[in-house]
């Protein structure tokens, strides 16, 4: 993967690109400030951009803004929104353009190397990945609609809302794949998605998740 | 008209015969007015006349604040001294005594002289001394009647007009002479000002020092004790690798959790501190994004604030935060309405819940942690909540920037 990183911190920047070398990626270029994000998206086609939340001038919100930014103009472009903390409305408003293609995860899941190169994978194939500590936000809602779901439901999602497949969310769970296929049903009832393009339901449902 | 006029004579009249009587009882006192005891009387009698005169006037009178005095006599005699309100109080009575003498002996001129001039008029003839009508002796009935006419007419014109006129003066001069100035007043009021602020500025540090313990501990018991524990198994991963690698792998990751442990340890302290959310969205937006995550349906109204202190952001937004939990909570509310106003420099904000009420600060801890959180910056906070609803949380803070 070719990968654009806009981040700063020279330590953590250092680190990410350390990690993406060592991984047989390649960090086509490193950038201190999003201005000149596009620009980069440009000239290296990038498989995928990683931003930090927090970045020069204001050290404010202008890496999720600029995320946000980026892929109004180039819809297909593969965005990781990475940040200390996640707040639920940032999560929000990322996804409100559509979930294809963007992540939104704290920069603690690098530690779980495996685990974060699989999540940029899949962002970059074109899938979501949502950091647990949005979903758990999300799930400590009481009167959410989503509160129709049974636990289990309710972890399934949570799962698809990470951006994982059938296969893996039934490998995490450790049950059969038909028993994941089955609580995937019973969520697209319950959230009253129609019968139609499964992808389509599947991505209605995350954010539907996401949404509120 | 005459009758009307009659009556305020009379009212004048009064107040003069009583001012007579304490102007005569204060002159003998002035000599013992070095004795402390009279001085406390005097300072007591000033305040009753200060009153009286207000009273006469009709303007509106407000007992001076008595501060409490000190325990030790040396050190009372001392607040005495420095009091403005004891050198008032003697030059009050110095002026009462001699003045209100006099204008109390008009007071006893207009009372006593109508009476005193139709009694002359009717016995001049028959006491043994000679009586005279306007410094004239009578010397027949004609003279005793036209004198006695002028007297009772002169008297008359005193009590109606001469009194009334010469007491309001006499009670303006004492309101005047006996109330602090402006001057007075406003030190009075910094000094209390002072005294509050102190008050509060003692309990912010205390508040403060709180807080700085408790960051402390936290930092040290948790995100440090992680890390060294973190160090601790990569250095003896670092010397196992090569002799026993499936044991360094276990290590190494048991320093990854010690690692993720740690910043979210951290992130838990950053959060108390200071939530990022505030940096990057400022009030408004942290307040909004607390209202989307409320379980409660949550409106939030809001206006441009402006630049805010950042203590006064997260006092407000930690106020917020809780009154949002308490509803949720505590007072099974079904919709909660947000207010955040900012008015010159005072930031307001209210929390209204439809909920059940009855909240009060003995119940959990929310509503004084609020109390203690917002009194450390000078600021107010007070809740409303009748049984069967609804609450409503107030909170004031002073946000000169």
């Amino acid at each position: 993967m070719r990968v654009v990183i806009v981040e700063d911190n020279v330590v953590l920047a250092e680190g990410l690109k350390l990690l993406l070398e060592t991984s047989g990626h390649e960090a086509a270029a490193v950038l201190g400030d999003a201005e000149g994000l596009v620009e980069a998206v440009d000239r290296h086609a990038p498989d995928i951009v990683i931003v930090d939340v927090r970045l020069p001038p204001t050290y404010r919100d202008e890496g999720l803004r600029a995320a946000i930014q980026a892929r109004r103009a180039r819809p297909d472009l593969a965005v990781l929104v990475f940040s200390q903390y996640v707040e639920e409305v940032y999560a929000t408003e990322l996804f409100t353009d559509g979930a294809r293609g963007v992540g939104y995860l704290l920069k603690d899941r690098v530690a779980r190397v495996d685990e974060f190169l699989g999540a940029l994978d899949r962002v970059a194939q074109g899938g979501t990945a949502v950091d647990p500590e949005v979903v758990h936000q999300l799930l400590t809602r009481r009167q959410h609609p989503l509160s129709r779901l049974t636990s289990r439901e309710q972890e399934v999602l949570a799962l698809m809302a990470e951006g994982l497949g059938n296969g893996e969310i039934a490998r995490r769970l450790v049950v059969t794949e038909g028993a994941v296929h089955k609580h995937i049903g019973r969520i697209f009832t319950k959230l009253g998605l129609a019968e139609g393009d499964s992808g389509h339901r599947r991505v209605r449902a995350v954010l539907a998740y996401l949404g509120g | 008209m005459l009758v009307e006029q009659s009556v305020r004579g009379w009212r004048a009249a009064r107040y003069l015969l009583l001012t007579l009587a304490t102007g005569m009882a204060a002159l003998p006192l002035l000599p013992l007015l070095v004795l402390p005891p009279v001085l406390g009387q005097a300072r007591r009698w000033a305040e009753w006349e200060r009153g009286r005169a207000h009273a006469h006037i009709g303007a509106d009178y407000a007992p001076l604040p008595t501060s409490p005095m000190p325990e030790r006599v040396a050190e009372r005699l001392r607040y005495v001294l420095r009091d403005p309100g004891t050198w008032r109080s003697i030059r009050g009575l110095a002026v009462h005594a001699l003045l209100g003498t006099l204008v109390g002996i008009v007071g006893l001129l207009a009372a006593l002289g109508v009476p005193s001039a139709l009694v002359k008029v009717a016995v001049w003839w028959a006491v043994p001394v000679p009586v005279t009508f306007v410094g004239i002796p009578a010397h027949g009935w004609g003279s005793a009647l036209i004198g006695g006419l002028a007297e009772v007419v002169g008297y008359g014109a005193l009590f109606l007009w001469g009194a009334p006129a010469v007491v309001g003066g006499y009670a303006r001069l004492t309101a005047r002479m006996l109330s602090p100035s402006d001057a007075e007043l406003r030190a009075d009021r910094l000094s209390e000002r002072v005294e509050e602020l102190s008050h509060t500025r003692a309990e912010a540090l205390q508040a403060h020092g709180a807080e700085l313990r408790r960051i402390e501990r936290d930092l040290h018991d948790g995100t440090q004790a992680r890390l060294v524990a973190l160090a601790m198994r990569m250095g003896i991963a670092e010397r196992m690798v090569a002799d026993d690698p499936e044991q360094a792998v276990r290590l190494l990751r048991e320093a990854r959790g010690n690692a993720e442990g740690a910043m979210a340890e951290l992130r838990d302290v950053i959060r108390t501190m200071y939530p990022p959310i505030l940096t990057d969205r400022g009030l408004n937006g942290a307040v909004s994004a607390l209202g989307a995550r409320c379980t409660v349906p949550t409106r939030v109204r809001t206006e441009e604030l402006g630049a805010l202190p950042a203590a006064v952001e997260a006092a407000a937004y930690f106020a917020i935060a809780e009154a949002l939990t308490n509803a949720a909570k505590h007072a099974a509310a079904t919709s909660v309405d947000v207010a955040i106003a900012r008015t010159g420099a005072t930031l307001r904000i209210e929390v209204t819940d439809d909920g059940i009420g009855g909240a009060d600060d003995t119940r959990g801890t929310g509503i004084s942690g609020i109390r203690r959180r917002v009194a450390a910056l000078d600021g107010t906070a007070s809740v409303v909540s009748p049984v069967g609803g609804p609450t409503v949380i107030r909170v004031e803070l002073p946000c000169a920037s």
